[in-house]
């Protein structure tokens, strides 16, 4: 299984500038290890030992993944995933 | 602070930045009958590029006169009220309490906490609006309403962030973002229910503008059904952040 992962700008230092990433896995969790696999460090970012970090967001479709099974949510083929943290410049 | 009476109408805009002076712009040209301006800084060389309202010669000085004074040749007719200084846990309930809409463009987390709890509690709906780097989010919430901000972004991010002010912003990002939050405050005011309850999100670098239904959260600490912020505590917006 392979997903779309729109990643936000503040990550995109992980992705050497990429604002879409393809990744493999079953499940959030899966696809989150899959990145940090191909872009070392971004995984930090979105989760910690409690699971995804409260100031990000991660969305399968237009679902928040909190709405369905958290980082257990399964992630169909050619989904898109969007990750919206927290910001707070202007 | 020039007095600023309270009108159901009124608006209030926290944050004279980014998006505070486009926003202001923007709600000034469409008929917007009062906007009060709350923000402790003074105009810097670097904010010019997206603080498009302020001239070279205004450096240095109050960034709430400067715009008032900006909006006044802009449009005569608006009544223009500021504070000088930051929307505090102190002050917070005066300031929002007297508004129709709050539209926080402010730039760190504890105020953006503050203003949420504080507009929930008061029963005033509020906009988010954020912008760092190429991206822009801009959130509506209903006064009581749900979903809240907390909803989405649980509490007060401590410890290492993605990003922040400091990460540096792109002008016309700004610019989005507050156009984007008039319209959300003006549609707010208008009674268009279809205004809160959806983050719009904007990538400038591709162009993406994106709206997702934003789902209240059954534990939100705000608006939850056991929710436990019932008033303005000031140790609940002091957690430290740092950049990256």
């Amino acid at each position: 299984m392979a997903a779309i992962v729109r990643i936000p700008t503040s990550l995109r230092v992980h992705t050497s500038g990429k604002d879409e990433v393809s990744a493999s896995g079953a499940t959030i969790t899966e696809v989150i290890d899959d990145l940090e696999a191909h872009y070392p460090g971004i995984k930090t970012k979105l989760v910690d030992a409690s699971g995804v970090r409260r100031f990000v967001n991660i969305f399968v479709g237009d679902e928040d993944i909190r709405f369905l099974e958290g980082v257990a949510t399964k992630v169909a083929d050619g989904v898109e995933i969007s990750i919206i943290p927290a910001i707070a410049g202007g | 602070m020039v007095d600023a009476s309270g009108d159901s109408k009124s608006i209030l805009l926290v944050g004279a930045g980014g998006i505070g002076a486009p926003a202001a712009w923007a709600l000034a040209l469409a008929g917007v009958r009062a906007l009060v301006l709350v923000d402790e800084d003074a105009v810097e060389l670097g904010n010019l590029h997206r603080q498009i309202l302020f001239e070279e010669s205004g450096v240095g000085h109050s960034k709430v006169v400067a715009l008032a004074e900006a909006l006044g040749r802009e449009a005569p007719g608006l009544d223009v009220s500021w504070f000088e200084g930051r929307a505090a846990p102190s002050t917070v309930a005066e300031l929002v309490g007297r508004a129709g809409v709050v539209i926080d463009a402010t730039d760190n987390f504890p105020t953006r906490f503050l203003l949420a709890d504080a507009a929930h509690l008061a029963g005033v709906p509020i906009v988010h609006a954020a912008a760092v780097r190429w991206q822009a989010t801009v959130l509506g919430a209903a006064g009581h309403g749900k979903p809240c901000y907390r909803c989405l972004f649980e509490d007060v991010p401590s410890g290492a962030l993605l990003d922040c002010a400091t990460a540096g912003v792109a002008g016309p990002v700004c610019g989005v973002a507050g156009a984007v939050a008039a319209d959300r405050a003006i549609r707010i005011l208008d009674g268009d229910r279809t205004a809160v309850g959806t983050i719009v999100t904007y990538d400038g670098l591709t162009d993406r503008l994106r709206q997702i239904e934003v789902h209240p959260r059954a534990n939100c600490a705000l608006c939850g059904a056991e929710a436990t912020i019932g008033t303005i505590d000031a140790r609940r917006y002091t957690n430290a952040v740092t950049c990256e």
